[in-house]
């Protein structure tokens, strides 16, 4: 006999799924230890919404490397949004690991210049170089009231102002921007390191190299999602043709919710253990 | 592709070209660090000091095994060096199960220039293997300890490390020296490729003892190196063991 809907979901256990979407050969499951110091640094954030007409997704997850002895989350991002001139403004950032400071240097670096960006929109248009040079300023200063090395809060940057029509990025140092069309990763800033180069070289990052800014713009058709982030993203990512980019992109091809999203970013795969940071605006 | 036209990484004419790695695209499979040790074989190793070095590099083993990050991003490979030189390690993964060789004196000389050599030609060979396997591969560390004196012409040990230090030799890997017992503290910071990778043992100390510290701070320097592989300018994580002067600053 058939018994009704009703009774039926009344006996069946409602689960959670669980576990990581692992792609290649698993990285081992660890139980993360709580991060210590301050500010507080949450293992992952994750944000999201719509801003005319654009989705945005946003997460910034912990590597197992700093889950497993403890550390704080380096990476970090902002959102912002401006009215008058209907901008998306994002903001991802990657603390130097050597730094003792960088989580939070990425942290304000984001946050200082996602409303630096914001005072210049209100000004009518975005000069980049001043935007990195109040984050960085923003590193320096803030070194000077504790009384350390601005060195100690190095991090890298990028910054994208995001409308209908286009975006326009800068960047300090190794955190790319991407365009993603269907299966095809665009760099924007941050050029894929070549085949045959070992992985490696002198980093850029804020505060000491803001100077060293790499900017970018480019239009926006339907259906292209730009994509910012940290190498944590980018070195397994490797250019967009592999198991990673081809995952990312079919998972991407529309927009998951918000905590789908940061779950996607925190992918199991061996060796790929650093923090990751990703902010995708998909163009309607 | 290897034929990019790049005149730079040219080798010179006496070292035979790497392979040329196939790296299709979408073959990335993982990361990995290549650490090399190149350790002192000659005679007077014997007794105490190449016990605790081969006591070091068991240590060495077993604790990258157990470490459950670093053990798939690391390979190391073991060079000797005596009055030749021998690849007594392949380039492998620390696993529990690896066979260490056992090292022990041999031969009448201390050959840097032999140990150099083997690395300019074992670096790129390993370094295309890796990438032909579907590896991204970190710039490679190399780990030099030595007891004495080249007994080479110091023209022909230098020569060897300019090859070793070429900018125009892409897979130049970042080398620390160590120098324990006869050692001498000026041809150990020029082996080093930056002063403050330089390390020798403080006079008066024991030789066994201060390369027990060394191994230690090989295993630590490993660990941490692995553990922050995101960026290449901090691939090499290094403190200075116990018992040792750094080499950065003028001798006194």
């Amino acid at each position: 006999m058939r018994e009704s809907g009703s009774a039926t979901q009344g006996r069946r256990r409602i689960r959670l799924a669980r576990g990581p979407l692992t792609i290649g050969e698993p990285a081992p499951s660890i139980e993360p230890r709580l991060a210590s110091g301050d500010p507080y640094r949450p293992d992952t954030i994750a944000d999201g919404g719509t801003a005319f007409g654009l989705t945005v997704r946003a997460a910034s997850v912990r590597g197992l490397a700093k889950r497993f002895v403890g550390g704080p989350r380096q990476d970090d991002l902002c959102l912002g949004v401006h009215s008058a001139s209907s901008t998306v403004i994002a903001a991802v950032a990657d603390g130097v690991s050597a730094a003792p400071r960088s989580d939070l240097g990425a942290a304000l670096a984001v946050r200082y210049a996602t409303a630096a960006v914001a005072r210049q929109l209100d000004a009518g248009s975005v000069d980049w170089a001043a935007v990195f040079e109040q984050a960085a300023w923003a590193l320096v200063s803030e070194a000077r009231r504790m009384g350390s090395d601005p060195a100690a809060f190095a991090s890298t940057l990028v910054v994208a102002t995001v409308q209908v029509g286009g975006v326009s990025v800068a960047a300090v140092g190794d955190s790319p921007a991407f365009r993603l069309h269907r299966k095809d990763y665009d760099p924007i800033v941050g050029q894929p390191a070549l085949d045959d180069e070992l992985i490696g070289g002198a980093i850029d990052a804020l505060p000491l190299d803001a100077g060293a800014l790499e900017t970018g713009s480019c239009a926006l058709e339907s259906g292209v999602v730009v994509l910012l982030c940290t190498d944590g993203v980018a070195l397994p990512l490797a250019g967009g043709d592999g198991e990673v980019g081809r995952t990312l992109a079919r998972e991407l091809a529309r927009p998951p919710d918000v905590v789908d999203f940061a779950r996607l970013l925190d992918f199991s795969r061996s060796t790929y253990d650093d923090d990751r940071t990703l902010v995708a605006v998909w163009v309607p | 592709m290897e034929a990019s036209a790049r005149g730079t990484s040219e080798p010179t004419a006496a070292i035979p070209a790497p392979v040329p790695a196939p790296l299709w695209a979408g073959s990335v499979i993982g990361q990995v660090l290549p650490m090399y040790f190149v350790g002192d074989e000659s005679h007077s190793m014997a007794g105490d000091p190449i016990a605790a070095v081969n006591q070091g590099l068991i240590d060495l083993r077993d604790e990258v095994a157990m470490h459950p990050l670093i053990g798939k991003k690391v390979r190391f490979g073991i060079i000797t060096f005596a009055d030749t030189a021998e690849t007594r390690l392949e380039l492998s993964e620390l696993s529990e199960d690896l066979a260490l060789p056992m090292l022990a004196p041999r031969g009448r000389g201390t050959s840097y220039a032999s140990a150099l050599e083997a690395l300019r030609q074992t670096i790129p060979a390993d370094v295309a293997l890796l990438k032909g396997s579907g590896y991204q591969v970190h710039r490679p560390s190399v780990f030099f300890l030595s007891d004495g004196q080249p007994t080479d012409k110091a023209e022909k040990w230098r020569a060897r490390l300019e090859e070793l230090k070429d900018p125009g030799f892409r897979e130049r890997p970042n080398v620390m020296a160590f120098g324990v017992g006869d050692a001498d503290p000026e041809v150990i910071r020029e082996l080093a490729t930056a002063p403050r990778y330089g390390f020798m043992m403080t006079s008066g100390a024991s030789t066994a003892g201060a390369i027990a510290e060394f191994a230690a701070s090989m295993l630590n320097s490993m660990v941490a190196s692995a553990e922050r592989l995101d960026r290449g300018e901090q691939t090499i994580e290094f403190e200075k063991p116990e018992g040792f002067v750094q080499l950065d600053a003028p001798l006194v």
